[in-house]
């Protein structure tokens, strides 16, 4: 009983979320699950991955797969340039990389500005979806970037 | 004592179950050395020493499920512990059923300590066992050499050991009636520790009077008290237990202390003692002489105990220089360690590349350092690498009592003889050939070893020898599972495998027959009554002893026994590898399952039914297997095309790799793939190359599978 009013009380708490963009899109995710943030470099490619399955680097010694977000919600296009970045996220047990355009920010977003997104049909599923934040004139899509990638239909894991 | 340790935020402030596992594990080793011990044990020549050790692992054992509240371990701890003193004071002769009685103990344990760890399992019921050993203690067999057992002295602890029965004379009823002993308490650092045992008195009301007797300071450290009981000394001992340690308690016969290990001369007149009944308790000792003087005179017993028999006072030596010079480590430790070093040998190899292009006139300096880097990464990744490597002895040494208890139940006579037992594994590869060898060593005592009856009806020695040999030939490390039974029959097989509609022509040669026996399902249904039923998931143990990256062989020579070979990497983490080119991408293929490679040329590639292609070498045609499509590799100069062959051998069948080019052969570090992300067809790992780059290793064998499909 302690024990869930406490977690309650949390999750009324302002949280932190890392900002990026996809194409003109600005997408947020909680910053707790955020390892760091390198530049791209060229994964080595996984023979009959799913398309945004970029393949694994080399993470410091460890095996680390590459998700192309940009690919996995459709966006238009996916260029890699200087600006391109992977995000190192932390996710359960699991080391996972996302390739995003760009890394904008990191704001507290307080949950009464936490609007729910509308039921539609759309790349990203609205399970995975915590929420649309107002940011001054800004529309942050807040991602539930764990259980997304843990989904079956990423097809990270077994 | 059960209290302190589920209460673990009592007053104490010790959490005693941050010490569990240490527990744990010495617990294990020591039911280990024990069971080795027994299984050793010559019954008809006893040896004081190995009596004693085996004494020592269950006290071990005792002492410390005692003091983490585990008290069924305890409890039977305890009884075989009483078994065990007498044994080695000779007052019982060792039979064959005390050793079984002793093994099935270890077992019960076992599974103790294991549902303690919380593994799970039933309740383990010692009821039967613990009425076995008492009713041994009690004595089927009579006492040998009533008069001359006195306590062994030992070395590191004056008194330490001195079981219940200890001083009691011979003759005298030793552990019931109504009599006076004197207690002796110590060495302690907290004199009125001792006191709790007279408020123990006062408690429990049948367990007799107790007074204190004046300070010996002669026995410094030491608190003597006169009791007066009919209670059973190892009762007492046991109530005891709860204020101060068993070995800290010492019995004797009141009066007549003369013949304790401890004691330089005859104590003082008992009447003496009357006079402080009463101001006794409380009272500290003023003679807080330091142990170790009374240690060093219990290592020479005074002549006047003349009917002593001194023990040798090298038991422990041994165990105790080993301990100091070995740590425990956790594997997870470990395997940190093996990964950063990994880093280094990339980062080396990286640094190694980029200086290539560098001229030595000018950075000599520079080149030298990097020579010598090389060097040192190589040593210290063999070193860090041989920590992982344990010896074969800690799989060989299951089987001893695994083979006697199957023997026994199959009515067979089998010995076991173990070679190579030296041989290091690595730790991970030894955790996971243990079954598949489980299975073998079974295989030959139910299958291969004859019943003794049969045996001497053939000739031969009527007990059976089944070998276990670990070897090293050239980076693998070989076991071998030898019988001289009776082997496999070759006719048998054949008629067998076509019954299961596997199509097995006369023509075959015998290791193509022996080899029947990997086949899936083959011979489960009847094997009970067939000769050579050896299949019984012989195919599973192929199958492991392949995903550790290994083979199998069999020889057989029927009446003569069957030898089956294991053939393992020495190592799990790392590989030798053959890097080779496709398109853009690198991929490596174990050296040890590369047979050959060479050029090709268009003609010499013929297909069957269009698609199937074909490839022959050396009389043999052997199928392609062109990696470009298996991995999807993009082209860019589509006027390319591969221009080599490497063959590649798995699960006995051979495939040609078609491959742009060879890169190398390098030592590469095995890494998970799975960890981050999932199983990947045709990979069975990735390594990082030396520009840091990723390269996924080939599943060899799952290549041949796709080849036959």
């Amino acid at each position: 009983m302690g024990m869930m009013e406490k977690l309650d009380v949390q999750a009324d708490l302002a949280r932190e979320y890392l900002t990026f963009r996809l194409g003109d899109e600005e997408y947020g995710i909680d910053i707790l699950k955020v390892q760091e943030i390198r530049g791209y470099e060229n994964p080595t490619r996984i023979a009959n991955a799913p398309h945004f399955l970029k393949g694994v680097v080399n993470l410091r010694g460890t095996i680390v797969p590459i998700v192309d977000l940009r690919m996995r919600f459709g966006c238009s296009s996916a260029e890699y340039n200087a600006f391109t970045v992977s995000i190192i996220l932390h996710i359960g047990q699991r080391t996972i990389g996302v390739v995003v355009d760009s890394v904008s920010d990191v704001m507290e977003i307080p949950p009464e500005a936490i609007r729910h997104a509308p039921e539609m049909s759309s790349a990203v599923d609205a399970d995975y979806l915590r929420g649309l934040a107002q940011v001054g004139e800004r529309m942050v899509i807040l991602l539930d970037i764990e259980s997304m990638l843990m989904s079956q239909d990423m097809g990270l894991i077994d | 004592m059960a209290d302190t340790s589920t209460d673990n935020s009592s007053a104490a402030g010790i959490d005693l179950s941050q010490f569990y596992q240490v527990f744990f594990e010495e617990a294990g080793e020591n039911l280990e050395n024990m069971e080795q011990l027994l299984l050793e044990l010559d019954i008809t020549a006893a040896d004081d020493e190995e009596m004693n050790a085996i004494f020592r692992c269950a006290h071990s054992i005792k002492g410390g499920a005692a003091t983490f509240g585990f008290s069924d371990v305890a409890e039977l701890t305890h009884q075989m512990e009483t078994l065990l003193d007498k044994l080695r004071r000779h007052e019982l002769v060792p039979t064959p059923p005390m050793v079984d009685v002793l093994l099935q103990s270890g077992d019960a344990l076992k599974a103790m300590l294991g549902r303690h760890q919380g593994n799970g399992g039933e309740q383990v019921d010692t009821s039967e066992l613990l009425t076995n050993i008492r009713a041994m203690v009690a004595g089927e067999a009579p006492p040998v050499a009533p008069v001359a057992h006195v306590p062994a002295p030992r070395v590191e602890a004056p008194v330490a050991q001195a079981a219940p029965v200890a001083a009691v004379p011979a003759g005298a009823a030793p552990t019931s009636g109504k009599r006076t002993v004197e207690l002796r308490v110590g060495p302690l650092t907290d004199m009125s520790l001792a006191d709790n045992l007279v408020e123990l008195f006062k408690e429990i009301a049948d367990l007799g009077t107790i007074s204190a007797l004046p300070d010996d300071p002669s026995l410094a450290g030491y608190r003597r008290f006169k009791v007066d009981t009919a209670s059973n000394e190892s009762d007492m001992l046991d109530l005891f237990t709860f204020h101060v340690a068993r070995e800290q308690v010492t019995f004797l016969p009141f009066g007549q202390a003369v013949a304790a290990p401890v004691v330089a001369e005859p104590v003082a007149a008992p009447e003496k003692g009357y006079g402080f009944f009463d101001d006794a308790p409380g009272a500290p000792s003023a003679n807080h002489v330091a142990t170790p003087v009374v240690a060093a005179e219990a290592a020479q017993p005074k002549p006047v105990a003349p009917a002593a028999k001194p023990a040798a006072p090298k038991v422990d030596k041994p165990a105790a220089a080993l301990e100091a010079s070995t740590i425990r480590v956790s594997v997870e430790k470990v395997d940190q360690l093996i990964n950063l070093v990994g880093e280094l040998v990339i980062t080396q190899a990286m640094l190694a590349q980029n200086s290539r292009g560098l001229d030595p006139v000018v950075y000599q300096q520079l080149v030298t350092g990097l020579t010598d880097l090389d060097r040192n990464t190589r040593d210290l990744q063999e070193a860090v690498m041989s920590i992982r490597m344990i010896p074969m002895s800690t799989v060989f040494s299951r089987f001893p009592r695994m083979l006697r208890d199957l023997a026994n139940k199959l009515g067979k006579k089998v010995e076991l003889v173990t070679q190579g037992e030296a041989t290091e594994l690595d730790k991970g590869l030894v955790e996971k050939i243990t079954d598949p060898l489980t299975h073998l060593v079974r295989n030959s005592c139910d299958h291969g070893v004859e019943m003794p009856a049969d045996r001497l009806a053939k000739g031969k020695p009527e007990v059976g020898t089944i070998t276990l040999a670990a070897s090293h030939q050239g980076g693998s490390i070989v076991i071998e599972v030898r019988d001289d039974g009776r082997g496999l029959n070759r006719e048998k097989l054949l008629s067998k495998a076509r019954e299961k509609g596997i199509d097995a022509p006369d023509s075959m040669t015998d290791a193509e027959v022996w080899s029947l026996i990997f086949a899936p399902g083959f011979s489960t249904a009847d094997q009970v009554t067939d000769v050579s039923g050896r299949g019984v998931g012989m195919d599973v143990v192929k199958k492991n002893i392949a995903s550790l990256g290994g083979t199998v062989e069999i020889d057989s020579a029927e009446g003569y026994g069957m030898r089956v070979s294991v053939r393992l990497p020495l190592t799990l983490a790392i590989m030798d590898g053959m890097s080779v080119g496709v398109g853009e991408e690198v991929y490596i293929l174990p050296l040890s399952s590369v047979v050959e490679s060479f050029q090709v040329s268009e003609e010499m590639v013929k297909t069957i039914g269009g698609s199937g292609r074909v490839v022959e070498v050396r009389d043999e045609y052997m199928p392609v297997v062109e990696l470009e499509k298996v991995f999807q590799v993009p082209r860019f100069d589509y006027e390319h095309t591969s221009g080599i062959m490497v063959v590649v051998e798995a699960e006995s069948g051979r495939v040609a790799m078609l491959v742009d080019e060879l890169l190398g052969q390098q030592q590469v570090v095995v890494k998970n793939l799975e960890t981050n992300y999932r199983k990947v067809n045709d990979v069975s790992g990735a390594t990082i190359m030396g520009d840091g780059r990723v390269a996924l290793i080939l599943d060899v064998g799952s290549l041949v599978r796709r080849s036959r499909h």
